[in-house]
């Protein structure tokens, strides 16, 4: 490391502080003496238990103090609401915004609220685990952050929804999210994954997989992509809270520290980190890359080359290719995870465009342009997915009159879709150039299916965590107009829908449109 | 294929050229990197962080440092280690700014991120782990 010179800055501070009484200490060395305040237990006491022994000499990598914490996020806040509520207001970005992406708004402000909300909960159980008084520092400034961050979050819907063309999805989503098939695989990976089981098997999930690697190209790519794109609110809420992500990095880093010593790392710590790399990579390699693609006007670069750049050369060459030396190996899934990163959201893209009026947002099909790129980018992708939309766009996709419903025609042209009963997320056999395996299990007289074996196994290795059902079966019988009422669906008039297959303000589909066509909600399950 | 910056390595090819690569049995497992990635929010003091400091003497002393734009961050890749020193940024804008005010616009790290006084450093080195971090 260089060592530090004296500039003419600090000569200057260092004169002031000569010349007067002293009026305050410096955060860092307040931050020494404050480490040494910690209780002695001869057994950690937390009530998460885990299987690894968490060391208690590792060290916080940003030693915050509490003045120095609040002043540093008090300044981020003004400037964040500054820029909105003052410059952007006037300027009317909202309404600048490409309305293609005004829509992917609505599912990355709502995912990530999800995930900002869930790892309060997640940070705070490893404040409780960990023994070492930095580390526990660490976290506990985590806790606080995600607190910020779900408010953000949710700031980006309220503000979009006050100012912005088209308010709904934005400002009630809550309710149908959780109902809507498309958004369930975020419970699993930015849910359960963060805050259920061993604290240190979350640690992974959280900070290590999902904040490490995963918000970079969720919350720093993305604001890319945002700006060509028009939108200017964006980018200047998320690269904020992405620098709150940096310390929960080094937060993840410091869990790996504390317990890579640990003889019992060697029995866990690979298989835990594989579990971990497929449960967000599941959801977040497709969700991202349909987002990025199929919802911008401009696109930036295909979605596998941000894979490569942000999740296989850094996150995996920096962060575990360097902790090899320490036992920690290649994820058995990063085969499955690179041809996911190249096809899945292509696979998923599909399956949200069937599956559209259960959703919060609006979409329209590929256009001509998008086709273009896809094909130029994808070779392959329109014999595969272009002709249907194609086929749909005939049959009337746009049209509340048609009586057109892209899921019917799945099932009747034999696409049949299923739910990974691990990661929540839907996937056709037939249809999928994605890493797919279509396995079939049958337990206590109840079936699952699953897309991979690695979903498979975590299932078999603890079936107790995947009770809840998937949306086929929750829902099977259900006419799917009752389902969209249920999920609360319908636009502030009671009957015109959130949802909608294009993006104009005129011919809106309503929810008699869909109760006309009587289509049942089918369980594939029962096709076996 | 090799290459620092983002559009460059396999980065740099196209369509089936791409996919052929990324997917070659040779690409399957982790390959380990010495480098280093910093994403700085674009703000007034960022700017003088990357045109005197990162393109400054870092520059210099580390000839591997990449700085590309990407409209609302800088992103920057570096062989080996990245270092910052506030009160030369502090010096430059003529007032008060410490290792914490730098903070608020540092966006991401991959590698191992910690301030130390008024110094941040950046580094591919095991902090913690072969070398005690102070």
């Amino acid at each position: 490391m260089q060592s530090v010179k004296p500039s003419g800055h600090s000569i200057m501070e260092n004169t002031k502080r000569a010349v007067r009484a002293p009026t305050s200490v410096e955060a860092q060395e307040v931050h020494r003496y404050l480490m040494d305040f910690k209780w002695e237990f001869e057994k950690n006491r937390t009530k998460y238990g885990t299987k690894y022994e968490m060391a208690n000499l590792t060290k916080e990598q940003f030693k915050l103090t509490a003045k120095e914490y609040a002043r540093m996020e008090a300044i981020k806040e003004e400037r964040q609401f500054g820029t909105l509520l003052d410059g952007l207001d006037r300027l009317d970005a909202a309404n600048r915004v490409h309305p293609r992406w005004a829509e992917a708004m609505k599912v990355f402000a709502n995912f990530l609220e999800c995930g900002e909300y869930n790892a309060i909960a997640g940070s705070a159980l490893l404040w409780d685990s960990a023994q070492s008084p930095e580390q526990k520092n660490g976290y506990l400034a985590q806790v606080i952050d995600e607190i910020r961050h779900s408010n953000q979050t949710a700031y980006v819907n309220h503000y979009f929804s006050k100012h912005g063309s088209d308010a709904a999805g934005h400002n009630n989503p809550r309710q149908l999210r959780s109902v809507g098939p498309a958004f369930r695989g975020i419970k699993r990976a930015f849910g359960d994954g963060f805050n259920a089981g061993d604290p240190v098997e979350c640690s992974i999930n959280l900070q290590l997989v999902a904040e490490a690697c995963y918000t970079n190209p969720l919350i720093v790519a993305l604001t890319e992509w945002a700006a060509t794109n028009g939108d200017e609110i964006t980018p200047t809420v998320f690269t904020s809270i992405q620098t709150d992500e940096m310390r929960h990095m080094a937060n993840g880093y410091q869990t790996i520290v504390s317990v890579i010593n640990d003889p019992k790392a060697k029995l866990h710590l690979n298989t835990d980190l594989n579990n971990a790399f497929w449960t967000q990579t599941k959801y977040f390699t497709p969700i991202l890359g349909y987002l990025f693609e199929y919802f911008s006007r401009y696109k930036v670069e295909p979605w596998y080359k941000t894979w490569n750049r942000w999740v296989y050369e850094d996150w995996a060459g920096i962060w575990l290719g360097r902790l090899a030396k320490y036992g920690v190996t290649s994820p058995p899934s990063l085969r499955e995870a690179k041809q996911d990163a190249v096809w899945s959201h292509h696979d998923v893209a599909i399956l949200a465009y069937a599956l559209w009026p259960l959703h919060h947002w609006r979409h329209e099909l590929p256009d001509e342009v998008d086709m273009a790129w896809f094909e130029e980018n994808y070779p392959g992708w329109y014999d595969r997915y272009g002709r249907i939309y194609d086929e749909w766009r005939k049959l009337g996709f746009e049209d509340p009159k048609s009586g057109f419903l892209p899921s019917a025609w799945l099932i009747e042209n034999g696409y049949i879709p299923y739910v990974d009963h691990v990661s929540g997320v839907p996937f056709c056999p037939k249809l999928a150039k994605g890493a797919c395996d279509l396995r079939i299990l049958e337990r206590n007289g109840r079936r699952y299916a699953f897309s991979d074996t690695y979903g498979e196994q975590q299932f078999l290795l603890e079936p107790e965590r995947y009770e809840a059902q998937d949306f086929l079966t929750q829902f099977e019988g259900w006419e799917l107009s009752e389902v969209i009422r249920a999920g609360g669906g319908l636009r502030s008039d009671g009957k015109t829908m959130i949802a909608q297959p294009h993006l104009r303000s005129d011919n809106m589909w309503t929810i008699d449109d869909i109760q006309r066509i009587g289509m049942k909600i089918p369980n594939p399950l029962k096709m076996h | 294929m090799s290459g620092r910056g983002s559009s460059e390595g396999l980065n740099s090819k196209n369509g089936q050229a791409f996919i052929d690569e990324f997917l070659d049995e040779k690409n399957m497992t982790v390959k380990e990197s010495r480098d280093v990635v910093l994403v700085l929010m674009k703000s007034e003091e960022m700017e003088v962080v990357v045109d005197d400091i990162i393109l400054g003497e870092q520059k210099k002393s580390n000839p591997s440092i990449v700085v590309e734009d990407h409209a609302s961050y800088y992103w920057i890749k570096a062989d080996g280690q990245i270092v910052i020193d506030v009160d030369i940024v502090a010096d430059i804008m003529g007032r008060s700014y410490n290792v914490y005010d730098f903070l608020v616009n540092v966006s991401s790290t991959v590698g191992r991120a910690f301030i130390t006084g008024n110094v941040f450093t950046l580094t591919t080195e095991l902090v913690g782990l072969d070398e005690a971090l102070v």
